[in-house]
């Protein structure tokens, strides 16, 4: 029943994928070029979500009037004070939490479940122990029925672009916190969703290995032109990886601001744009933080 | 003296644990032999006449009953460990993922397994071998013995799965049954396993003690009982000794089977 996702069950998404391997073979980083050029299709909207969370004797609003639209092959952050609800959204809309009111499209579609057309990330990676990398990796082909033979080619495949290819059969305790992270990626992308979640992806990692990854998603995000929809406590985070930044108040959350980031990438953290906004966002978020 | 040794040779350290161990029995063995010349009384008999009668078990079998070897008591004992802890598993199992999943239901039956639980098991064996018939009494009273562990390790195993698991499963597409099969089983394996040690140890406890009533009249608990009414006290310490090695490789072979799972799993429940 969880397999009621806005695609159709028996739709081209392997078909789409096709092109999709295709694409990202033959023009690799010239889809940078076109991005901000072609028309803007949205690939997810969310419209005037709202959570209220019940507890014995009160209720609290988490999310007040949310609306966004997502556009194919964006990179956008949500970012907020501490405890504002950003998780709540993002679980939204992955349909692992009903929202109070409002609705979640993907490509026109309402999604009221979780669907393999939305992939997560978690920050805390959500692997299974008792799977080998590469079983990990195969997991959601597996639930779908793929045979065993395509499942380990695609599987390897998508191993070796996270670049974990020497740990294809290695189990995950032994791996560290950043390869896991990458296996969490791999197993979401083989699933070629129309949007991949990503929920602090990178905040249980040491800063060190935190920079390497972003350098990572930024590759992977332009060769396969995904649409991400990132949450981070960062800002710098949010601003060196973005298309655009939505910025939330505290509970219950509102847009604050959204913030469209123009600069190409790779973008220099000491540009004195970057850290002009970077400030600009930060006092903002203090202000949300001792008020509350 | 130093009580703390820290040796990083991997034989060294083994000849070390292997002497303390072989010092530990001999020791055992002279405490024992101590009492028994201080008792000095047949009930009680010598390490050596108790071993000199294990030696007779093993060559001729039971010197009372012709014919019968300490092969086919201990097999007689094994059969009903193993119908009763077969009986538990399965009847634990889906009883366990129920409980586990579902609060109606644990809060429905904890009052029963509450009551039920500190119940010595052996206390059912003169009621469970009218009820069940001197064959199964003692398989029943084996299977309440195992089937409580069991239960409640399944329980605990259910309730601490990782919910992040399930979740990642889900938004890869998987149905209520798939998160069943390959996310919910899984993760309860180790703790099953847990459940499993336990329960071999009291099963084992279980149906010797069961095997004492008189009326059972097969196995080595019944073997041992047999041989006390006979005031040969020497054939029934032999039995006893079987019982603790045959307890020792049991316990063994459950702890290495529940390493090698655990391991193989990925979960530390340790």
């Amino acid at each position: 029943m969880f397999i009621q996702s806005c695609f159709q069950k028996d739709g081209g998404r392997h078909t789409i994928t096709k092109t999709d391997d295709e694409n990202q073979d033959e023009h690799s980083f010239a889809s940078e070029i076109y991005k901000g050029t072609s028309k803007e299709e949205t690939v997810m909207k969310v419209n005037h979500l709202r959570v209220v969370y019940h507890t014995d004797d009160n209720e609290t609003v988490a999310v007040e009037d949310f609306s966004l639209d997502i556009e194919k092959g964006k990179l956008i952050s949500i970012v907020g004070p501490s405890g504002c609800g950003k998780t709540t959204i993002l679980r939204c809309l992955a349909g692992l939490l009903q929202p109070t009111s409002g609705e979640i499209l993907v490509n026109n579609k309402k999604c009221v479940s979780p669907g393999s057309d939305r992939g997560m990330v978690f920050q805390d990676f959500a692997l299974f122990p008792w799977r080998t990398v590469r079983q990990n990796v195969e997991f959601g082909l597996e639930i779908a029925g793929v045979s065993k033979g395509v499942r380990k080619e695609r599987a390897l495949k998508y191993i070796k672009a996270v670049g974990l290819e020497k740990f294809a059969d290695s189990r995950i305790h032994e791996l560290s916190g950043g390869m896991k992270q990458r296996v969490g990626i791999a197993r979401t992308l083989i699933m070629h969703p129309a949007v991949i979640l990503m929920d602090e992806p990178f905040g249980a990692l040491d800063a060190q290995t935190r920079n390497i990854m972003q350098e990572q998603l930024i590759k992977i995000f332009e060769q396969s032109e995904k649409t991400i929809v990132f949450i981070t406590h960062s800002v710098d985070e949010a601003l060196y990886l973005s298309d655009r930044v939505v910025l939330l108040s505290k509970r219950p959350s509102i847009i604050h601001q959204i913030i469209d980031i123009p600069w190409e990438r790779p973008r220099n953290r000491a540009d004195p744009e970057f850290t002009n906004l970077r400030k600009k966002i930060l006092d903002y978020l203090a202000g949300q933080n001792v008020i509350g | 003296m130093k009580l703390r040794y820290d040796v990083h040779n991997k034989y060294h350290r083994f000849a070390i644990r292997s002497a303390v161990t072989v010092a530990s029995l001999i020791i055992f063995i002279y405490v024992w032999w101590i009492a028994a010349m201080l008792a000095n009384k047949s009930v009680l008999p010598t390490p050596y006449r108790a071993f000199e009668a294990l030696l007779h078990l093993i060559k001729d079998g039971d010197p009372v009953q012709k014919g019968r070897t300490l092969w086919s008591l201990i097999w007689l004992s094994i059969l009903k460990l193993g119908k009763g802890f077969g009986l538990a598993f399965i009847t634990a199992l889906p009883v366990g993922l129920l409980l586990g999943n579902f609060k109606l239901f644990r809060e429905f039956f904890s009052p029963w397994i509450e009551m039920m639980r500190p119940i010595a098991p052996i206390a059912w064996a003169p009621i469970f071998v009218i009820l069940f018939t001197v064959g199964n009494g003692p398989v029943m009273v084996v299977f309440i013995g195992i089937f409580f562990p069991l239960l409640t390790n399944i329980i605990f195993g259910v309730q601490k799965i990782d919910r992040t698991l399930v979740d990642a499963a889900r938004t890869l597409g998987a149905s209520d049954w798939q998160i069943f099969t390959k996310v919910l089983a899984p993760s309860a394996v180790p703790y099953v396993m847990n459940g499993i040690k336990t329960g071999l140890g009291v099963g084992w406890m279980c149906i010797v003690a069961a095997e004492l009533y008189n009326t059972t009249l097969s196995g080595v608990g019944y073997y041992i009982k047999f041989m006390i009414d006979c005031s040969r006290y020497d054939y029934a310490f032999a039995g006893i000794i079987v019982i603790g090695i045959l307890g020792f490789l049991t316990t063994g072979l459950a702890e290495c089977l529940s390493r090698v799972v655990s391991k193989r799993m990925g979960v530390d429940i340790r």
